[in-house]
């Protein structure tokens, strides 16, 4: 209702088409657990959304909508013109390859070098399973080895990605999404294993890709300031439902923080705080 | 929405009110406790068997001694023939194991039925001996190596596959699921990110099958599987105990000093951390390519007077340049690659050694082909020959063995287990000396254990229990030990914290921790048991298993095939009731 008003208010991405569109979203895991609650966002080319929220508020669910790794209950999603609810198998599987998406966890392949983790971006390019970097051609290698470089981490392309540091290894999931050629970034919380300094590099390396790819990027983080410095727009979630949907400029960290207070008040409270 | 709802309406209980299904599961245990004494009382196992055994174990030693050693050379080649039928069976099963695992684990299987569906083929390669296929696979493929790769191949799939599973289940559901997000198929998703991290498991369990399948050859040695187990078969059954207990002692040797390999290999597959030092013959090999690179480097350096690698380091700009090289598209010969390469090369060169050894061909296995049906059909339809009453008390009998033989593992490891245990024993030192007692107890085939105690009680059922008893110590004294040392240390220290005593918080932390993986090793151990029960009545052990072997020898197929589904059946059900129980503790 309110959350949905905001969203065009905010519409600092007109004139160019939706990337990501939610129309009445509702997920339930069960009969009593509500994921998502009638979320309903636009997403426009290149803009940068930061997702904030309380653990369990939603926005992984909402993220793992965005490229069908969970499908909704109830309501849409079209993400680059596609709805992700009825697409199945290999179309499925195109639309994902259109989507880069980096995970808290970094989720490599830790006993694997470095640039066969990046390559691994590429699967949906080639045909049949792959074990081992010689099983790639050597295109796509070299390819991977630019978008190393480009995290900064060329000299590493050898090594084992265990032996890497966290900030290190979040640098390489980049490089792998990166190597998708993606239309749109999905970051779940992608800097909440890291310390502050390494943190700060992945989110300028995000907002440097963003703008000069003109990539699309939807983040949830935890830190209300990495949210301020580099969202171009933030979107709040409390038990699955926007409570906020705003352009960071000109908003205050005080503005921000409503997402997380007054937990189990009412929302309409809260609502007005943020507004 | 989700209030929290705090649980002020909890009853004033001072104890956990049980679920039904844990007390009936609590009973079942009680009841199998009251069937493995009733066991062990109803073989007579007691010290009279033993002390009258005293003689007969002299008279024995008098026909044995002095050892009659075959010629080095023979030796060799006995000990070289099965290993290479062991190492091709293990690998046979491997290869089945792998896609089999792949459907069966949940995290990795397209749907339910192929799930089911591999998981009960698993089950049923469990449930049928690999002593019950060599004696189908003799009458296909006659005498010969062929008969025990199928035979040991297949059966292991029973515990590699479900191992494999387990592994595959195991490991972090993050890097699939990023592949997946990548838009990448199953297939890719499997070989990019479910593969590599399962791959030294997969190994290190195949090493584990290989040292129990190098026992097993010896006693398929019985029925007609070549190796050194045939050779023993040949001289106990002329009665040469000179020359038949001389190979016993050869066959020992044999399996510990595979053991040790495999165990050397095993722990540095799964020990060595990611980044952590090269130890052993490793080490070594990758000292000295290190040495020689920074040769090779230098050199380069003088050559080009640029060091690529180093600058690359420290200029950014010179990374995207060096993208370009050619030759940086494949990882260096590293001391870790070259390593890698040449364990690879041992492996095919063992491999192919082991093919050779064997004498093995894939024609031998066409040509047996047309005779398979024929074969079988010699096995049916399944005959009593009048001697159901009789096979039924045998069944019996071996049943009773593996419980009573249970009984005595249980009562030996549990002890001998928590000492070896560095966590739970006094000492550094005495932890030690248990692991040694239980790594040489598990050198010990059970095959020649039988064989000790065939000397000492007899022909029987005694014998058999005794011998399954004693070995089991090498088989679970390990798994509690290692069950114990893997308990979460945390608990420990906080109840240590509260001045608890060492024996409290063994009791209050340690024993809580481990009791159930020790429980599910209990039930895994009675299901083995019972198949090796079966197996040891081949040599004179007892039970069904002397049967079995009687029928196949007088080409009463029909009841060889009646006693197979009986062990099938009984297996399968001891089978079923583990899992049960296995769920509910």
């Amino acid at each position: 209702m309110t959350g949905r008003g905001r969203t065009d208010g905010s519409a600092n991405g007109a004139g160019t088409p939706p990337v990501v569109e939610f129309a009445g979203v509702t997920k339930r895991f069960g009969p009593d657990v509500l994921g998502l609650d009638d979320v309903s966002l636009t997403v426009h080319t290149g803009e940068v959304v930061v997702l904030l929220g309380l653990s369990g508020s939603g926005k992984s669910t909402l993220l793992r909508h965005v490229d069908g790794l969970q499908l909704p209950t109830s309501g849409t999603v079209r993400v680059l013109g596609v709805d992700v609810g009825a697409a199945r198998g290999s179309e499925l599987r195109a639309l994902r390859r259109r989507i880069g998406f980096v995970f808290q966890q970094f989720d490599l392949v830790g006993s694997r070098t470095v640039l066969e983790n990046v390559c691994t971006g590429a699967l949906g390019r080639v045909r049949g399973p792959r074990l081992g970097l010689p099983t790639y051609p050597r295109a796509l290698r070299r390819e991977a080895l630019e978008h190393l470089d480009r995290v900064g981490l060329g000299d590493r392309a050898f090594q084992r990605a265990d032996t890497l540091s966290g900030g290190q290894q979040q640098r390489v999931a980049v490089a792998r999404a990166l190597m998708q050629r993606p239309e749109v970034l999905l970051a779940d919380e992608p800097v909440a294993s890291l310390d502050p300094e390494s943190s700060e590099q992945v989110m300028a390396l995000l907002k440097t890709i963003s703008r000069e790819n003109s990539l699309t990027v939807l983040c949830s983080l935890h830190q209300v300031d990495l949210a301020l410095g580099w969202g171009d727009r933030i979107v709040g979630l409390r038990t699955g439902r926007t409570v906020l949907d705003l352009p960071t400029a000109g908003l205050g960290r005080d503005d921000v923080m409503a997402v997380y207070s007054g937990v189990g008040a009412d929302a309409g409270a809260l609502l007005t705080t943020a507004g | 929405m989700a209030a929290p709802t705090a649980g002020a309406g909890a009853p004033q209980r001072l104890a956990a009110r049980p679920s039904a299904s844990s007390t009936v599961a609590v009973f079942v245990l009680l009841a199998i406790l009251a069937a493995a004494l009733w066991a062990f009382a109803d073989l007579r196992i007691n010290v009279a068997t033993f002390v009258d055994g005293s003689h007969q174990a002299v008279a024995f030693a008098r026909r044995t001694l002095p050892l009659d050693f075959p010629p080095l050379p023979e030796i060799l080649r006995l000990c070289g023939q099965t290993l290479a039928i062991v190492i091709l069976a293990t690998l046979l099963s491997t290869i089945l194991s792998v896609p089999l695992a792949l459907l069966a684990a949940t995290t990795t299987t397209p749907n339910d039925a192929s799930r089911l569906g591999a998981r009960a083929l698993i089950v049923v390669a469990r449930a049928v001996p690999d002593v019950v296929l060599a004696i189908v696979f003799v009458r296909i493929f006659g005498i010969g190596a062929l008969t025990g790769v199928l035979a040991m191949g297949l059966h292991s799939v029973g515990m590699i596959g479900k191992m494999y599973a387990d592994a595959i289940e195991q490991i972090d559901a993050g890097a699939p699921t990023a592949l997946t997000a990548t838009g990448a198929t199953r297939l890719q998703r499997i070989a990019g990110g479910v593969l590599p991290p399962v791959l030294p498991a997969f190994v290190a369990i195949g090493l584990h099958r290989l040292d129990i399948n190098l026992r097993v050859s010896v006693v398929l040695g019985f029925v007609g599987v070549q190796g050194i187990g045939f050779a023993i078969a040949d001289s106990l059954a002329v009665l040469d105990y000179q020359r038949g207990i001389a190979l016993a002692l050869v066959v020992l040797v044999l399996c510990i000093v595979v053991e040790l390999i495999s165990g050397a290999i095993r722990t540095a597959l799964l020990g060595r951390a990611a980044a952590g030092p090269l130890r052993g013959i490793s080490g070594g090999l990758s000292r000295l390519v290190h040495v020689r690179s920074a040769i090779g480097r230098h050199t380069e350096r003088r050559d080009d007077g640029l060091d690529l690698d180093a600058d690359l380091t420290r200029d950014p700009r010179l990374r995207s340049a060096a993208a370009l090289v050619e030759g940086r598209l494949a990882p260096p010969w590293d001391a870790r690659r070259i390593s890698a390469a040449t364990y690879t090369a041992i492996t095919a060169a063992v491999l192919v050694a082991s093919v050779v050894a064997s004498g093995v061909s894939p024609l031998e296995f066409l040509e047996a082909l047309p005779r398979v049906l024929a074969s079988l059909g010699l096995f049916l339809p399944p005959e009593t020959a009048g001697l159901f009453g009789a096979l039924l008390e045998q069944l019996l009998v071996t049943v009773q063995i593996a419980l009573a033989a249970t009984l005595i593992g249980v009562v030996l490891s549990l002890p001998i287990g928590a000492l070896a245990a560095r966590n739970v024993a006094p000492t550094p030192g005495v932890a030690n000396a248990f692991r040694l007692v239980i790594l040489l107890i598990r050198g010990i085939p059970e095959l020649i254990l039988a064989i000790v105690f065939v000397v000492i009680t007899g022909l029987g059922q005694v014998a058999g229990a005794v011998a399954l008893g004693v070995g089991a110590v090498g088989f679970l004294g390990k798994l509690v030990a290692d069950s114990l040392e893997e308990v979460d240390a945390g608990p420990q220290r906080a109840l240590l914290a509260t001045g608890g005593s060492r024996s409290q918080v063994f009791f209050a932390a340690t024993v809580p921790a481990g009791a159930r993986a020790i429980v599910a090793h209990v039930l895994y151990l009675l299901d083995t048991n019972i198949r090796s029960a079966t197996l040891l009545g081949i040599v004179g052990a007892g039970g069904i298993g002397f049967y079995l072997i009687s029928a196949a020898r007088v080409l009463e197929f029909g009841v060889v095939t009646t006693i197979l589904i009986m062990i099938f059946c009984t297996v399968l059900l001891v089978e079923l009731l583990a899992i049960w129980l296995r769920d509910r503790f």
